[in-house]
């Protein structure tokens, strides 16, 4: 009976470990390179001759990046769902996804710091927030989340991951020189001793108990962003809660997605299932319903209103020059993937892939849509200003920087995945021996 | 011979009546000048030109309309000045030190205001006659004021009765009365008298007020002003909230329950951080034991 336990352990290893790069995988990692290399030019112009390289003036001050910003921010969140509420939920089957959900909120909120910074224009600017920064400012608020989430993540992705470095550590000709030395480095001192597993589990506990008010937090205090500020299209006090639910549904969105393409290229249909498919399918059209139903407010409620001063706001989202954007958002991000998943035959891998895509997209796009059209309605009219000041489409330099930054995030994914077991070793040896006990 | 002398004559009417219908094409607008004079302060007085059309009949202002003002006749020498409405329809000139003799030679005086016509406006005139006549104002301890009017008889001045006057506070838009009483008529000794009621009223710093007392439209006048400065109002404290704490105040004035609120849950989850870094080292340490 061991030893059949230790060749199904030593199976599930071999599954698991971290793999190198096939052909696929190198162009992969190529083509998210160039794109972070392009976005690293625009950048260097964008500092070497300043803000004007982009297509934001006085009024649309805040363009791609700013919504760049909230989309991360709003991925980053799954980190919290699946790994933190599904694990205080006693919730099981999600165990093989724990890993994906860090690794995307670690990518996700390493890229929202920086995507800010690059709003700024000069980065030393930065700076000034700590010296000049008011504790009044949500500005601020968000500095302190974000630097308290990033933190949490890291955490919440490097405890979970001790015992699979021992594991890692026993196959040093597989990883090659540098990555045993790193792992040496991060994990050589766990031993599984049950007091180690005992601290271990502790601090799991204490993070994942930890990171479920400040998830909220960080994307409630982004939403007060805007609607601290009065402005059409912002002046919400729902904005927190509406957020929220757009972030579970994006981060839950971006775990299926990366779900099956981790599926598909390493081969791990053992592990992750149809089932973990159809279980996921069904929290995405949750969250998606949940997401529309928020929406149904933020947008039917001032409609039926249409105040004089919001009317252009609405118009313009409704049948404007933002339509054809707002009603893709709209459709692409929540109606079409709810009808897809609605569905029992909806909820298989390839159908959740897609309706996944979708979600994502959907939600890129909501994100622009929520920041931008605003700035382009200000309450009092705009007079004398030069005609380009009155639309907003970002320049190549926006379009590359943001880009790029959303290839570097998924190159981060990408890193840390070749790097370490993309579903966590350890807890499903665990959970294996648990199901056959 | 007859016939062609009927149809030259009938001709020349044709001619001349339709270049009449051409004419009535090109129809200029009628501008309306009207004329005020001020004296404030007793000081030099000065003429305030109003210009305006009628568009669909309702009034409106005219702009650019240069308006040629003159002392008593229109002629060389007596030109007040030319001046061009603004886009209100005014323009204000005053009675230059030029003419000081010829202002000085008569205790009446006449203003010719005439405009030449333009591309768009036909010409027009307007002229005001006013008397030469002044205003005093006199406060008492009591708070009473007193304004006198005085007109100049031959070369001297003379109270003036019967003239109606308002005496008043002046605000920042408008003119505020000193109490119920909206306007004064002057006695036979060319005074009117009202007690100042407005004792709340802010004034600046040093409790200063400005009372003010003014004849306007008089036919025979024109607008008379005079002011005076009392110290007759509360002083005024100005309300600043720059140095409380507040949630738009500088950083070094943040409320202070919000920095407790925001450094309470600042350390709370970072001392829960810490507190799991430390466990790290704790973990290590088992691991080298």
């Amino acid at each position: 009976m061991e030893n059949s336990n230790s060749i199904a352990n030593e199976k599930i290893i071999q599954d698991l470990l971290p793999q190198k790069f096939g052909k696929s995988g190198k162009i992969w990692t190529g083509i998210l390179v160039a794109f972070c290399l392009v976005g690293l030019f625009a950048y260097y112009r964008q500092l070497r001759y300043g803000l004007i390289v982009t297509s934001m003036r006085d009024y649309v001050s805040w363009g791609i990046y700013i919504s760049n910003f909230v989309f991360f921010v709003a991925i980053s969140l799954v980190g919290s769902l699946i790994t933190a509420v599904f694990r205080l939920a006693d919730v099981h089957w999600s165990t093989p996804l724990t890993r994906i959900a860090e690794i995307i909120a670690v990518a996700a909120i390493i890229f929202a710091s920086l995507i800010i910074i690059v709003d700024m224009g000069s980065p030393e600017r930065f700076y000034n927030l700590f010296i000049h920064g008011r504790l009044q400012s949500p500005i601020i608020w968000d500095v302190i989340v974000i630097t308290t989430y990033f933190f949490i993540s890291i955490l919440l992705l490097y405890f979970p991951l001790l015992p699979d470095i021992q594991i890692l550590l026993r196959f040093k000709e597989k990883s090659g020189k540098r990555l045993h030395k790193f792992y040496g480095f991060i994990g050589s001192f766990w031993k599984g001793t049950p007091e180690q597993f005992k601290l271990s589990e502790k601090a799991i506990n204490i993070l994942c108990i930890t990171i479920i008010p400040v998830a909220f937090s960080i994307h409630t205090v982004t939403s007060w962003l805007f609607a601290t500020t009065y402005r059409p299209g912002w002046d919400s006090t729902n904005f927190g809660a509406y957020f929220i639910s757009g972030a579970f549904l994006v981060g839950a969105g971006g775990v299926v997605v990366a779900m099956y393409i981790f599926r598909k290229s390493y081969h791990l249909e053992k592990y992750i299932t149809a089932d973990h498919f159809e279980k996921m399918g069904r929290i995405v059209v949750l969250l998606a319903l949940l997401y529309l139903y928020f929406n149904v407010n933020e947008y039917l409620v001032p409609a039926f209103k249409m105040k004089k001063s919001e009317e252009a706001h609405l118009n313009g989202l409704f049948t404007g020059e933002f339509a054809p954007l707002f009603w893709f958002a709209i459709s692409v991000g929540m109606l079409i993937p709810i009808v897809i998943l609605l569905f029992k035959k909806g909820r298989r891998p390839l159908p959740v892939f897609i309706a996944g895509i979708m979600v994502v997209v959907g939600a890129w796009f909501k994100r622009y849509l929520i920041v931008t059209p605003t700035l382009l309605h200000p309450f009092l009219p705009m007079t004398n200003v030069p005609d380009n000041y009155r639309h907003y489409f970002p320049s190549w330099e926006e379009w590359a920087i943001a880009l790029g930054s959303l290839a570097g995030a998924m190159l981060v994914i990408t890193i840390l995945s070749r790097i370490f077991p993309i579903i966590p070793i350890q807890e499903t040896i665990t959970e294996q021996h648990e199901n056959a006990e | 011979m007859l016939n062609k002398k009927i149809i030259g004559f009938l001709s020349i009417i044709l001619l001349l009546s339709s270049y009449h219908a051409l004419s009535q094409d090109v129809q200029k607008g009628d501008l309306s000048i009207g004329l005020n004079y001020f004296v404030n302060n007793n000081k030099v007085p000065y003429l305030l030109v109003k210009v305006k059309t009628k568009v669909d009949g309702k009034f409106k202002p005219v702009s650019d309309i240069a308006v040629n003002l003159s002392l008593d006749k229109d002629s060389a020498g007596t030109l007040i000045g030319k001046v061009v409405t603004n886009e209100k329809g005014e323009a204000t000139a005053i009675i230059p030190a030029t003419l000081k003799n010829q202002w000085n030679s008569s205790i009446k005086h006449s203003f010719l205001a005439s405009f030449d016509g333009n591309k768009k406006y036909e010409s027009s005139k307007a002229d005001l006659t006013v008397g030469k006549a002044k205003i005093l104002i006199d406060t008492t301890s009591d708070r009473k004021i007193t304004a006198t009017v005085l007109e100049m008889k031959d070369t001297s001045w003379v109270p003036v009765k019967a003239v109606e006057l308002k005496i008043a506070v002046r605000r920042l838009d408008a003119d505020l009365s000193v109490n119920e009483t909206a306007s004064f008529t002057t006695d036979s000794t060319g005074q009117a008298s009202a007690d100042f009621k407005r004792d709340s009223i802010p004034g600046d710093i040093n409790g200063n007020i400005v009372l003010v007392a003014k004849i306007e439209d008089n036919d025979q006048y024109g607008n008379l002003l005079i002011e005076k400065t009392v110290p007759w109002g509360s002083k005024f404290v100005a309300v600043n909230n720059f140095d409380r704490r507040t949630l738009f105040a500088t950083r070094d004035k943040t409320p202070i329950w919000l920095l407790f609120m925001a450094y309470s849950i600042v350390i709370t989850v970072w001392g829960i951080l810490i507190s799991l870094v430390i466990s790290i080292f704790k973990i290590k340490k088992l691991g080298e034991a």
